[in-house]
């Protein structure tokens, strides 16, 4: 299976959103910024001690907490 | 068009796509900045006159969406919707272009009219971003402006291109969504039509199926019949989608938006990387990242200390100077005192907004500009989280070592009321610059810097523990960090100047008011010989409980002023500097603790009366004293057990 959670993704790798779990609200919050499922997305880095995780989508850099990253379902890109 | 002179402008965008600088651009001095009434998020309007037109421009709030995640969502699609300004001004950082556009169509759904101004076009040239304007103005049907706003390139055309729109008085057409989608809405928008609310139906269809919980309320007190309905067609879409019918709407503008992009946009990814993006990896790095954050911080306050210091010294000659020609002018008599005093009060704000926070400022906007504050909130959100807020709290926790007041203040931009009030109620137990000015000249001076230095652990750790203890108290969820990561860019200088210019004027306008009052009564109670029996009163409290002499009641009233003046105070009480022959050491630690975390002065209360209201400020004050003075007793029963 190379279905993992954002925060479990690894730097560089391009993956693409299956889901966003953890309720209407954080998910529609998302979406509004773009994150919605089958977006493509990418770590770009992420912050020591457990800090965000600094992601690339649709052109544009995001930050988003630890704890949202760990809501969000990816698929790896096969090539 | 007929004659009309007075025009509405509404400023919108996301955060960091150069929205102040077009609107510092255009109104320059002729601004004021308020609050929303009731409401803690700012106002910030501004006047322009162009072409004998008095164009009024409001500056709404850096917002992602126009969902009600966040106050400030909510109060900006209220304005441009039920206020109904003549023109919408979208300003869309074109380096971020698709999230950007995503916002756009929402602005697009409230049917007003509207321009777009695509901003940084030279930032966009840079990374090799190439774009289509003719093509994405007839996609859009709105007109498009490309600017630089930095530079003030192509703002004129902006302004004349609202002018010219408003003369051809057309309204954009929102783009249209998905079949199935838009049958929903079509279905919705003739159930509303008997339905009278000052929104467009087609946006309030589309609200609806996003599940809004505001447009559900008002459709709930008008027909609530129509919910039921609601839930249908939300059903319905999920079915054929798989997913809530909030995110399939969210799913259908980003849609919108990728095609766009692939028809006008053209990128050819710079070989090289950028000197901006250098810096980006230095600045998160995780090991270098937070000795850099160090280096830089430590650098700015030492500065802003050591021309604060400077300043403050200086303007302290010069005020004195004019109390002597006062009582020359004006005599001895009771009336010219207090009045003295009164002019005293305002003189004493000046002396803390030009040395100390007016460089506080400038070198916030300074690094905000930059872009390096999205950086430190990066490298501090893990650490805040453990006091039950995110990264962006560190910014007014940094700007209270400064002062109180504008750290209260800038709590507004935490996302939620709750995390607005926890941040404002840590950042009232960040030791100011009056505070240490008494830990340094107290402390520092007559017991030793290391007990100095570690006053101020020792106040990292009670914010730790009350931050805690706020996280147990108050119910929520912390919120999770969600922040666009600015490229770095050169700042504008024009911008961080009017920027400081007008906080410091909240400052003095926010603050004058209760600090002259409370400068008055406490000299009259001075005057009317009061102020031994209080501290005489206070005894049981200064005396017994906290070790220290009769005098510190009246010290400690003075510190409501500014919480230097329990320095003065004790110099002048006392007939000497040299406060190691009047008090033991842990009588001066002691008397710092108390004035670090006692009652915050009066300056800050306004601040804290404007942000929260006058409970939550009655509250934190009583909380405060009560904690402070209990916290005194203790450390100094045990000091002296150990000296």
């Amino acid at each position: 299976m190379n279905e993992i959670l954002l925060i479990k993704l690894q730097r560089g790798i391009e993956a693409k959103i299956i889901s966003i779990s953890g309720g209407r609200f954080a998910s529609k919050r998302l979406a509004d910024l773009g994150l919605t499922p089958g977006t493509k997305i990418k770590v770009l880095r992420r912050a020591p001690f457990f800090g965000p995780v600094e992601i690339e989508v649709r052109g544009s850099k995001l930050v988003l907490g630890r704890g949202l990253s760990a809501k969000i379902l990816v698929k790896i890109n096969e090539n | 068009m007929k004659t009309k002179k007075q025009l509405y402008f509404a400023l919108a965008g996301q955060a960091n796509v150069g929205k102040s600088v077009i609107f510092n651009y255009l109104t320059s001095l002729h601004q004021h900045i308020g609050n929303w009434p009731g409401k803690t998020v700012e106002k910030a309007e501004g006047k322009l006159y162009y072409k004998g037109y008095t164009i009024n421009i409001l500056d709404l709030p850096g917002i992602y969406s126009l969902s009600t995640y966040s106050i400030e969502e909510l109060v900006a699609r209220e304005y441009i919707a039920v206020k109904k300004p003549d023109l919408v001004v979208n300003v869309v950082d074109i380096t971020n272009l698709e999230r950007n556009l995503i916002f756009s169509l929402q602005l697009l759904e409230l049917e007003r009219p509207i321009i777009i101004v695509f901003n940084m076009i030279d930032l966009a040239k840079k990374k090799g971003i190439e774009i289509d304007f003719k093509k994405l103005e007839q996609i859009l049907s709105v007109p498009s402006m490309p600017t630089v706003a930095s530079h003030g390139i192509g703002l004129s055309e902006v302004l004349d291109g609202a002018i010219e729109l408003l003369q051809k008085r057309v309204l954009p057409q929102p783009l249209k969504f998905g079949e199935e989608v838009e049958k929903q809405i079509k279905e919705l928008i003739t159930v509303l039509n008997d339905v009278d609310l000052p929104y467009p139906k087609r946006w309030l269809s589309i609200k609806l199926l996003e599940k809004d919980k505001e447009v559900e309320k008002l459709i709930k007190d008008k027909k609530p019949a129509i919910l039921k309905r609601v839930k249908e067609l939300s059903l319905n879409l999920e079915k054929i989608h798989g997913h809530d019918s909030s995110v399939v709407i969210a799913d259908e503008r980003c849609h919108l938006v990728s095609r766009i992009i692939k028809k006008v946009v053209k990128i050819t990814k710079p070989k090289k990387i950028s000197f901006e993006e250098k810096l980006h990896i230095i600045t998160t790095h995780r090991i270098l990242g937070y000795f850099l954050m160090t280096a830089i911080l430590g650098l700015m306050f030492l500065t802003i200390f050591t021309f604060g210091n400077w300043l403050s010294f200086l303007l302290e000659k010069v005020f004195s100077d004019w109390q002597i020609w006062w009582k020359d002018v004006f005599g001895n008599s009771i009336l010219a005192t207090l009045s003295w005093s009164a002019v005293e009060s305002t003189l004493a704000l000046i002396q803390i907004a030009l040395p100390y926070i007016l460089p506080f400022y400038l070198f916030l906007y300074l690094l905000e500009d930059l872009g390096y504050l999205a950086r430190v909130s990066f490298l501090m959100d893990s650490f805040m989280h453990k006091i039950g807020v995110h990264g962006k709290a560190c910014i007014p926790l940094l700007l209270g070592l400064g002062c109180n007041v504008p750290a209260c203040l800038s709590c507004r931009i935490m996302e939620t009321e709750r995390e607005r009030f926890i941040t404002g109620f840590l950042t009232t137990f960040v030791p100011c610059s009056a505070v240490t000015v008494i830990i340094m000249g107290l402390v520092g001076k007559f017991v030793g810097i290391s007990f100095a230095f570690g006053l101020y652990i020792f106040a990292l750790l009670i914010i730790f523990i009350l931050g805690r203890l706020a996280l147990k108290f108050l119910p929520g969820e912390t919120t999770e960090l969600i922040m666009a990561m600015p490229d770095y860019k050169v700042p504008n200088i024009k911008t961080i100047i009017l920027q400081t210019f007008f906080r410091l004027k909240e400052f003095i306008y926010i603050a004058a008011p209760l600090v002259i009052i409370s400068g008055v009564i406490i000299k009259a109670i001075e005057l009317a010989g009061w102020l031994n029996p209080i501290a005489r009163l206070l005894s049981p409290i200064t005396v017994n409980w906290l070790g220290l002499p009769v005098i510190t009641g009246i010290l400690l009233i003075f510190g409501l002023l500014r919480k230097e003046m329990i320095l003065v105070m004790l110099a002048a009480l006392l007939g000497t500097t040299d406060f190691a022959q009047v008090l033991t050491p842990p009588q001066m630690i002691t008397l710092a603790i108390v004035a670090m975390f006692y009652i915050p002065c009066v300056a800050t209360i306004s601040a804290l009366w404007k942000q929260f209201g006058w409970k939550k400020t009655v509250a934190v004050t009583l909380f405060k004293t009560v904690f402070a003075i209990g916290l005194g007793g203790i450390v100094f029963r045990l000091l002296t057990v150990f000296w």
